[in-house]
């Protein structure tokens, strides 16, 4: 009992007397236990509801065979059944129908409906079949019937029996739920019809989306799928089931990678805290340690006691931070949805999954992170010497040992160089770890760059000119640059942060704009309630529009989705009119482009965005074949433009040149002109009144611009969040430190106050010193976070989204956020600095001297 | 008196950066006895005292605590200090969010010693009454009387004083000078005290002064 | 008069909002059969069938049941869609072999709708196929049967040996007392069947005797009727006999037929009241826990049939699958007292009353 109660009171006399400290460094070890796990919990729901939703649904099939194209001729299908090897085939038109009903409340509200053969369907996907009522068996064949998944019943709130409106391109189909797909995979929002209906109600007659094979026994897969692979030619794709799920997974990578790391970077800064306030906290308690190590407590109890007191932290802020996270998350999940505003899942209403392993991992790496930065300053308290840690003043030699000069030129060089290795499977991890790197160095280097900066100013500084107080805060800071460095950590680390950020969205944003200018150049965009559906205007509908009053000119575009590369997600082609002369007219083209004279006769000219280069390897000037054409045909990269819409990538091709390979005259979307003169809400008012009127949205450009605008800033809300929280993390850093010194440096208080100086200017004194500091992590921040904001823009925004933009500053940003920080870095300072010059600092005088 | 000398140094040096502080210093310390050192700043007190408490250990040259060689190695220096020696600094060094009975009873929870004798000891040093109490309730004089009790609480054979009252004033150090000896010689315990004071060191039973020749006992001056 | 499990329910009427559904020819009496063309498929009937039932032996003279069936039915789907997969016609077969040895049945099915000449029942003459299953019937009139089943492949070439036989009025056959429930209907009967079966592997060559029952027609069953017993015999003597019994609800005889052709060609028909059925021993399935009378008495006229079941297991379990259950199978003939022949029985409706 005795050496659990002697741990007791040390413990409990350390937190009583230290408060603010504590309470600090479990809020920083919350803070980022929080934000890692939010962000984990927003992550695995999203990710979970979005890889239900793009699960493989091709059942136990053996190969699944589809087109470069999302739709291809159905005379494949009894090809593939007569084949030999092949036992089953399964025929299945995948249609994406939009529910217009949903159209108000959000954004492409669409949801999948498979055409099935029922009677093929059975031995490769059963878990696919509609389960019709007990006494209308027939349902599963009859051509208005529709069996919605769970998932479905509950987003479209629909049961058995009742009738749904769906929408494919201007056309509405009305279809009677006749039954549930019991064996749906939870989430999935799926539905399940006659393939036959299929192709006639969603005008895709005599088109297939793909077959699954189920092959013969004793036929080896892989060599069927070479052989037959050959037969079909460049224009099909062979797949197997486990290749869908780690495409959708590949799909939404970039993004989680991304959010991963900010988490990561929030748990770094927190551990950076906790490092700082332990080595204050060590610091100040040097005497005391030192006695019980002279009463005879070993070293092994020190490190003990230290770890303990720093562990119990750990564990109090994990605790918090795992409930914080929680909250967070719903709460973000609420407001936001799975993708915080970022776009990239959907449509998709995720549930928050209570995931005691996460917990479990985020706790344990919450105490981890707080045990390992206390451990270097315990290990020092542990080993130092008892006999001069006695005498006062002995703090700075803690300092010294907690200098790692190699350690700060090493992750500097490491970092350049690592910004300029390629990426490691489409990821930035090399840009990532440069940007730690960046910080860690830069943290180590603080020391020097403090002792440089300060002492600079102190060799300026002219004794007699200057004030006694600018005197001693500068004395004191160039002479103590260690402790200084310390206090300074939180600072620069989010003040970087947010510069880098700042500087990142800043420049983003001014690009995006820029290119929506470029893109947008007509005056009205019209398209159907959902995007680039497979039927969209039929040439008839088109007809119609076109004819309008008050249209000077009308470019109809085609949208579809090409699959390059099985692995990858679908690459966008779209097809419009395009002056194969002046591209530049309708393109965002980089200056990366063939002269119109050079390109030849014989090949059709494509113009690829940023994202194709990357990922495809095309180049200007590359002559390429496109698989949904003859092979014949061979096509000429004329041009790279910018795309900030489709990272997976993008193809564009004038209308014509379409149309004439393909055969197919839809249209996906049109921009309009208007006459001069003419009403922009005339033509409006008139597409309106079309028969088909209601199944169009019309946007007219400003609005567009402003929804694209709107949508960008959402998908930065949890930058933004993360921001404030870093800044404020930093800031309860700076509060911490300065009140752990100041209290470390009661005696030379009372010894200032000995020789005159009144509380006033104790606190001046004070605050000037923590704005000096500030002001100098400031400096030290920008250009830390300027380099970060260099490599986010120019490796990992390149790397990670195929994308580039040019660097533009946010100057009167930074310089207000830059006050800001300083402000409030003074503010703490000066709070923190009143219990500093209170009266019992006189008194501390005769402690030691 | 044991026959057996409580503490013995023998031709022990130590040189701080090429600085001989003691070089060849040897002597025997009897059982129950009280010594004073005393001797010019700078000529080695603190270092001979940390050399003694196995803080720092002799380049050469032994030291024998009952006869025991002083271990070099820091566990069992540590284990030696914790049961056998008690310490008196002159910045007191009382742990400022223990109470004092918390902060007396420091040894006895090192040593895995019942907790009795704590409040015993704050009674012996004229504190009764005042356990519960923070130090920062205390005047210079009453915390040096916490110490006293804190150095004896856990019986030691060897009590350590470095400048015991340098930050008291005159009456106070009178007081706990008097303190001290009285509990040394109550609790037989033997004891080392390091002072500039000659008026603190009249209060021992030897005056030894330490220069570079070695420690030369003094006379004392109301000898009898 | 055959099996029609997999379409009840499924012509139960529905009530769904057509703009062209299905026009379907009713049968009438007095409507010659026209030769070839009525070896074809009828597409304007709800529903049509090629069933084949015989025995066969194997070269160590073990006795085999053998049953290979092909169903066409039309469904009650929009006929305005125009997809190649507009469901208009369904092809079901179903085969199923009776071993002693084994003691149940093997049996597989198929259904798909006809199209892309993956699966078709042809009009003109006998041409039907379901992927690789197939019945031909060629010029000759010798019909050409493979099913690669899945624990057997059959490979049979049957040639008639007989003439045609005509149910009922020339082909006009009554199934209840309403004039509506009737089909067309003739057999082939004494179908010499020659041909190998495989099982794991191995070819076992085998001849045997069949008998084929075609039938076609819109409306069934009467609403009263709870299933019916039927049976088909390939006498030695060359006689080929076909009776059934529609059984109500109430296990009350609601019509019955005999035919029985002797083999100069001469046929005898009987009335409802003249043929009647009467359990000699019932069999009890273990797995759908139904009462079939394997063991029956048959009376046409004066005359008594004694029917034996080849095994009592011959029970066709597919509600895995399809979901019906009957009893099909492989029996031997008395003839008042004296073995007389071989031929095939079919009892449905002992798990639950079939509706239609």
């Amino acid at each position: 009992m005795n050496p659990v109660s002697l741990t007791r009171w040390l413990l409990l006399g350390e937190w009583c007397s230290h408060r603010l400290q504590s309470v600090v460094a479990v809020l920083a070890i919350m803070l980022g236990v929080a934000l890692g796990f939010t962000i984990h919990l927003i992550n695995t729901a999203a990710v979970s509801e979005f890889s239900a939703a793009t699960r493989s649904l091709s059942g136990t099939s053996d190969l699944t065979v589809r087109a470069v194209q999302s739709t291809f001729d159905e005379s494949l299908y009894p090809t593939l059944m007569q084949h030999e090897g092949v036992a089953q085939a399964s025929p299945v038109l995948e249609i994406t129908a939009g529910v217009p009903a949903k159209a108000k409340s959000m954004h492409n509200p669409v949801f999948k409906i498979l055409g099935l053969d029922v009677f093929r369907a059975t031995a490769v996907t059963p878990d696919l079949l509609g389960v019709p009522a007990e006494d209308r068996q027939m349902d599963i064949l009859a051509s208005d019937a529709v069996f919605l998944s769970p998932a479905a019943m509950e987003w479209l709130s629909v049961k058995q029996g009742d009738s749904i409106e769906v929408s494919a391109g201007a056309k509405r189909i009305t279809l009677r739920v006749a039954g549930g797909l019991t064996r749906a995979h939870a989430g999935q929002r799926i539905a399940v019809m006659d393939i036959g209906a299929a192709q006639w109600h969603f005008d895709q007659l005599g088109q297939l989306s793909r077959i699954e094979l189920k092959l013969r026994q004793g036929v080896d897969r892989d060599t069927f799928r070479a052989t037959l692979s050959k037969e079909l030619g460049a224009s099909y794709l062979l797949t197997e089931s486990e290749d869908d799920d780690e495409r959708a997974h590949n799909m939404s990578r970039a993004y989680r990678v991304n959010l991963n790391i900010l988490a990561l970077v929030a748990l770094f800064t927190g551990a950076f805290l906790i490092f700082s306030s332990q080595v204050l906290s060590t610091i100040r308690r040097r005497s005391q340690l030192a006695l019980l190590r002279v009463l005879g407590m070993t070293r092994r109890q020190i490190l003990r006691q230290l770890l303990l007191e720093s562990g119990m932290l750990g564990v109090l802020g994990s605790l918090l931070g795992l409930a914080l996270g929680y909250l967070l998350a719903a709460t973000a999940l609420y407001f936001f949805g799975a993708d915080l505003g970022a776009g990239f899942f959907p449509g998709l209403e995720p549930r928050l999954h209570p995931d005691p392993l996460a917990a479990l991992f985020y706790f344990l790496l919450g105490t981890g992170v707080t045990l390992s930065g206390s451990l270097l300053p315990a290990w020092e308290a542990a080993h130092a010497h008892p006999a001069p840690a006695l005498k006062s003043g002995s703090e700075y030699t803690v300092l010294a040992a907690l200098r790692a000069p190699r350690l700060a030129a090493a992750c500097l060089l490491t970092g350049v160089i690592f910004a300029g290795l390629p990426p490691v499977d489409d990821l930035p991890v090399f840009g990532y770890l440069a940007i730690v790197l960046l910080l860690i160095g830069s943290m180590a280097a603080l020391p020097y760059l403090c002792e440089l900066f300060f002492s600079t100013l102190s060799r300026a500084l002219n004794p007699n000119r200057s004030s006694v107080l600018y005197t001693l805060a500068i004395t004191r800071l160039s002479n103590a640059s260690g402790l200084a460095a310390i206090a300074l950590g939180g600072v620069l680390v989010s003040f970087s942060l947010m510069v880098a950020m700042a500087i990142m969205v800043a420049s983003f944003r001014i690009s995006v704009d820029d290119w929506l200018a470029r893109v947008l150049p007509a005056d009205l965009y019209l398209h159907p309630t959902i995007h680039q559906d497979m039927r969209g205007f039929i040439p008839d509908e088109q007809q119609i529009i076109a004819s309008q009053p008050g249209i000077e000119r009308i470019d109809f575009i085609r949208s579809i989705p090409l699959t390059f590369d099985p692995a990858r997600s679908n690459i966008t082609l779209l097809a419009r009119p395009i002056d194969r002369n002046d591209p530049g007219l309708t393109l965002p083209l980089t200056e990366d482009r063939l002269p119109p004279g050079d390109i030849p006769p014989d090949a059709i000219p494509i113009w690829v965005s940023e994202a194709m280069v990357d990922l495809y390897g095309f180049k200007t000037g590359k002559r390429v074949t496109l698989p949904f054409a003859d092979p014949e045909q061979t096509f000429i990269v004329a041009g790279i433009w910018r795309d900030y819409g489709r990272i997976f990538g993008a193809i564009q091709m004038q209308l014509s040149d379409y149309r004439r390979l393909t055969g197919d005259d839809h249209a996906s979307d049109a921009a309009l002109w208007v006459k001069e003169g003419a009403a922009i809400d005339t033509v409006i008012s008139a597409l309106q009144a079309l028969p088909f009127g209601d199944t169009l949205e019309i946007m007219e450009t400003g609005r567009v611009r402003a929804v694209a605008l709107k949508q960008f800033d959402r998908s930065f809300v949890i930058t933004y969040l993360l921001e404030l929280v870093a800044i404020g993390v930093g800031l309860m850093g700076v509060a911490a430190s300065f009140s752990a010194q100041t209290l470390t440096r009661i005696r030379e208080f009372g010894m200032l106050r000995h020789i005159g100086l009144s509380r006033r200017q104790i606190h001046r004194m004070l605050t000037l010193e923590g704005g000096l500091l500030a002001g100098f992590g400031i400096i030290t921040g920008f250009l830390a976070g300027t380099a970060i904001s260099l490599i986010l823009i120019f490796v990992v925004n390149p790397q990670s989204f195929h994308w580039t933009m040019q660097l533009h500053m946010p100057w009167t940003w930074l310089l207000l956020m830059a006050l800001a920080v300083l402000g409030a870095a003074a503010l703490t300072a000066f709070a923190a600095s009143r219990h500093a010059a209170s009266g019992n600092v006189i008194r501390a005088v005769r402690e030691d001297w | 008196m044991s026959l057996t000398p409580v503490l013995e140094l023998s031709n022990v040096s130590k040189t701080y950066s090429s600085r001989q502080v003691l070089s060849g210093l040897s002597y025997s310390f009897a059982a129950g006895e009280y010594v004073a050192i005393m001797g010019d700043s700078g000529v080695g007190k603190s270092t001979l005292l940390n050399l003694i408490a196995g803080l720092d250990s002799p380049d050469s040259g032994e030291i024998r605590i009952d006869g025991k060689i002083l271990p070099v190695e820091d566990e069992a220096a540590t284990n030696l200090r914790r049961r056998h020696l008690g310490f008196i600094f002159q910045a007191f060094h009382i742990l400022p969010h223990l109470t004092l009975l918390q902060n007396v009873s420091l040894p006895l929870l090192l040593n895995r010693l019942p907790l009795d004798r704590a409040p015993v000891m704050l009674t012996a040093v004229g504190l009764q009454g005042r356990e519960q109490d923070f130090p920062h309730q205390l005047s210079g004089g009453e915390l040096q009387r916490v110490a006293i009790a804190r150095a004896l609480v856990h019986r030691p054979r060897l009590i350590l004083a470095d400048e015991p009252t340098g930050n008291l004033d005159q009456d106070t150090a009178h007081e706990v000078l008097q303190l001290i000896r009285t509990e040394i010689k109550a609790n037989q315990a033997s004891a080392i005290i390091v002072t500039h004071s000659r008026l603190a060191a009249e209060t021992a039973d030897k005056i030894l002064m330490l220069s570079k020749h070695g420690l030369t006992p003094v006379p004392l001056e109301n000898q009898t | 008069m055959r099996y029609l499990w997999i379409l009840l329910g499924w012509l139960a009427v529905q009530n769904m909002l057509f703009s062209a559904p299905p026009v379907l020819a009713p049968v009438v009496p007095g409507k010659a059969l026209e030769f070839p063309q009525d070896f074809g498929a009828h597409n304007d009937f709800r529903i049509e069938w090629w069933y084949v039932t015989g025995w066969l032996e194997t070269p160590t003279g073990k006795p085999l049941g053998f049953q290979i069936t092909f169903f066409r039915t039309a469904t009650e789907i929009d006929r305005d869609n125009p997809s190649h997969f507009a469901p208009d016609q369904l092809i079901i077969a179903h085969v199923a072999l009776s071993d002693p040895a084994i003691g149940k049945l093997q049996h597989d099915q198929k259904i798909a709708r006809a199209g892309f000449d993956l699966a078709y029942a042809r009009t003109g003459n006998t041409d039907v196929k379901l992927d690789d299953w197939i019945f031909v019937r060629e010029t000759d009139g010798r019909y050409r049967t493979r099913i690669e089943a899945e624990d057997f492949t059959l490979t049979f070439i049957l040639t008639p040996s007989q003439p045609l036989m005509l149910q009922g009025e020339n082909g006009f056959s009554r199934k209840g007392p309403g004039a509506p429930q009737a089909s067309y209907y003739y057999s082939e009967p004494h179908l010499q069947v020659s041909g190998i079966i495989n099982r794991q592997g191995e070819d076992i060559p085998v001849t045997g005797t069949a008998w084929l029952d075609r039938e076609w027609s819109s409306e069934y069953l009467d609403p009263n009727a709870a299933g019916w017993d039927w049976i088909s015999a390939n006498l030695d003597d060359g006689s080929a006999l076909m009776a059934f019994q529609i059984r109500g609800k109430d296990d009350s005889k609601i019509w019955a037929y005999a035919a029985l052709r002797d083999a100069s060609g001469h046929t005898r028909l009987f009335t409802p009241d003249q043929v009647s059925f009467h359990p000699i021993r019932t069999w009890r399935s273990a797995r759908t826990q139904a009462v079939y009378p394997v063991a029956t008495r048959v009376l046409t006229g004066e005359t008594e049939w004694q029917i034996t079941p080849l095994m009592d297991d011959q029970e066709l379990d597919s509600r895995a699958s399809a979901g019906a259950v009957y009893w099909e199978g492989a029996v031997t003939f008395t003839r008042d007292g004296q073995p007389a022949g071989r031929g095939y029985m079919e009892l449905t409706g002992y798990v639950r009353p079939l509706s239609m």
